[in-house]
């Protein structure tokens, strides 16, 4: 136990000022002229400028310790610095990785609104060269008037073809009537003719 | 050793259904299953670009491949070969069953060129050298049914989901709806006659087919056209020179790969926004791997033994081979 503790406080005092020089030896030194200094004869007058020496060095000791306090300040402060940094950029990389998930899907959308309208497009381009469904019934429309119309006339010409046969029939069958009846008549003159005079027609 | 990688050619690819594999066909017969993951993580070497599996899968060449959620098939000549993936990850080449559709000779062994899900019915449509569309009901194993119609070679073949229909593309120009649920052929239009598609120095067939719901891709001889399904009109035209073997929709734009070093990417509207140079002269096949997050890569192959890597649709990353 004893072991440990010693390589331990002999690690952390060879990391802290390995080389001998500053603040340990600065201590060391203190010391002894402190044993010194308590031990010797001297003059009054040496007593207190070696008193004075010794403050002096101590002032130093003190000032050099406030200075590695405050180092350790900045460094614990400057570590929690960093840690926020580092949070803050991992933040950074996720919510990065989600907007590229989230363009990734509306990308997809945008293909798949592109190709609809392509296709779109593409109907569009084969419907135009079809006639316009108005056109096509307007001129169907005509088609049906005229169509109609000429029917009408159709029946007036046969109605009057029909009238003309008639008028016809019944005159041609007038004149035969009148054919036959002046016929009969002109046969029965002669008959009565011939019973009359039968010499004077030289049969 | 082995078949001449001077001559090789990528048919078809498919992504496993963990989007961690890639299956490729080439035109000697063999399927090589790449890993994505290897190939994709930032300790990548050369050999990470190898295949991880390579092995004979048919007599000719591999023209179609297609993964469910736990099988890889493959399409030969004449018949149809299928693999379980969780047994090819662990190097077992022992497929779980071949089999061929009752042609009308015997001797008729047709390739069969282009194969579509329907999730649906859960049944498999191809169609190929005997100029019809067949279907394979996968649930009991057995041939459901023949569509034909077509009068030449069927090259590819796509199902409209919404709609219960198949659509077929063929050497005589025709696309054809079918009724899936019937059978019955209730539309064809024969592309090469509308003068906005037609090359007529390409000819008339129809090498590429996909739909998505109302609207179909479609191109061949004819130019790589936009077909507003329910209206059957081409709305756009894409003026890509040479004939366009693959091509599919992607985000909000148009896909598509076939003769010439490149990989087009068009709008809707009929533009060419741009053509990513690739390695092979030209190009097969063109594959996304949609059903994975971590390896959303687009992969293209065709007149060689290199398959090109897209991680970012703008430029090639890499290329994986043989």
């Amino acid at each position: 136990m004893g072991a440990v503790t010693d390589d331990e406080v002999i690690r952390k005092r060879l990391l802290i000022d390995g080389d001998g020089a500053g603040d340990d030896r600065r201590i060391n030194v203190l010391l002894k002229s402190f044993t010194k200094w308590c031990n010797s004869p001297g003059t009054p007058e040496e007593g207190f400028t070696q008193y004075q020496r010794m403050m002096g060095i101590l002032a130093q000791c003190e000032f050099s310790m406030g200075k590695t306090l405050m180092v350790y300040d900045m460094n614990l402060r400057e570590m929690e610095n960093y840690e926020k940094i580092y949070t803050n950029i991992e933040q950074n990389i996720t919510s990065a990785h989600d907007k590229i998930a989230e363009c990734k899907k509306e990308i997809q959308r945008a293909k798949r609104i592109r190709k609809n309208r392509q296709e779109y497009d593409a109907l569009a381009k084969v419907i135009q060269q079809h006639p316009d469904r108005h056109e096509t019934l307007k001129q169907l429309e005509a088609l049906d008037k005229e169509l109609q119309q000429l029917s009408r006339t159709k029946e007036n010409v046969d109605a009057k073809l029909e009238l003309r046969k008639k008028q016809f029939h019944v005159l041609l069958s007038t004149i035969q009537e009148l054919q036959q009846t002046l016929e009969n008549d002109e046969k029965s003159d002669n008959d009565e003719n011939n019973q009359e005079s039968p010499a004077l027609n030289g049969e | 050793s082995g078949p001449s990688l001077l001559h090789m050619s990528v048919f078809s690819q498919s992504f496993s259904p963990c989007g961690r594999f890639l299956a490729a066909g080439n035109n000697y017969g063999e399927i090589a299953v790449f890993s994505l993951s290897a190939a994709l993580s930032p300790d990548a070497t050369a050999l990470s670009q190898k295949p991880v599996l390579r092995f004979p899968a048919h007599e000719g060449p591999v023209y179609s491949l297609l993964s469910t959620d736990c099988q890889l098939l493959s399409s030969g000549n004449g018949e149809i070969s299928c693999w379980s993936w969780s047994e090819l990850i662990k190097k077992n080449v022992k497929s779980l069953w071949t089999k061929r559709p009752k042609y009308k000779s015997s001797l008729e062994i047709p390739e069969i060129n282009s194969m579509s899900m329907n999730f649906r019915d859960n049944s498999l449509v191809f169609g190929g050298g005997d100029n019809n569309v067949h279907i394979l009901d996968l649930e009991h194993g057995v041939f459901k049914s023949v569509l034909q119609g077509h009068t030449d070679y069927v090259h590819c073949v796509s199902v409209r989901d919404r709609e219960a229909e198949i659509l077929s593309g063929g050497e005589d120009g025709a696309v054809r709806m079918w009724d899936s649920r019937t059978g019955q052929s209730v539309h064809c239009i024969e592309v090469h006659k509308y003068e906005s598609c037609a090359r007529p120095q390409f000819g008339k067939w129809i090498s590429c087919l996909t739909t998505d719901s109302d609207w179909m891709l479609c191109g061949g001889g004819p130019s790589l056209s936009l077909w507003h399904l329910r209206s059957l009109s081409p709305t756009s035209v894409f003026p890509l020179k040479g004939v366009q073997r693959q091509t599919t929709f992607y985000q909000d734009m148009i896909l598509a790969v076939g003769e010439g070093p490149a990989v087009s990417h068009c709008l809707l509207g009929g533009e060419v926004k741009a053509q990513i140079p690739c390695t092979p002269q030209s190009l097969n096949t063109l594959q996304l791997n949609t059903s994975s997050t971590e390896h959303r890569v687009l992969t293209v192959g065709g007149s060689s033994d290199h398959i090109d890597v897209f991680t970012n649709l703008s430029y090639r990353t890499f290329s994986l081979s043989f």
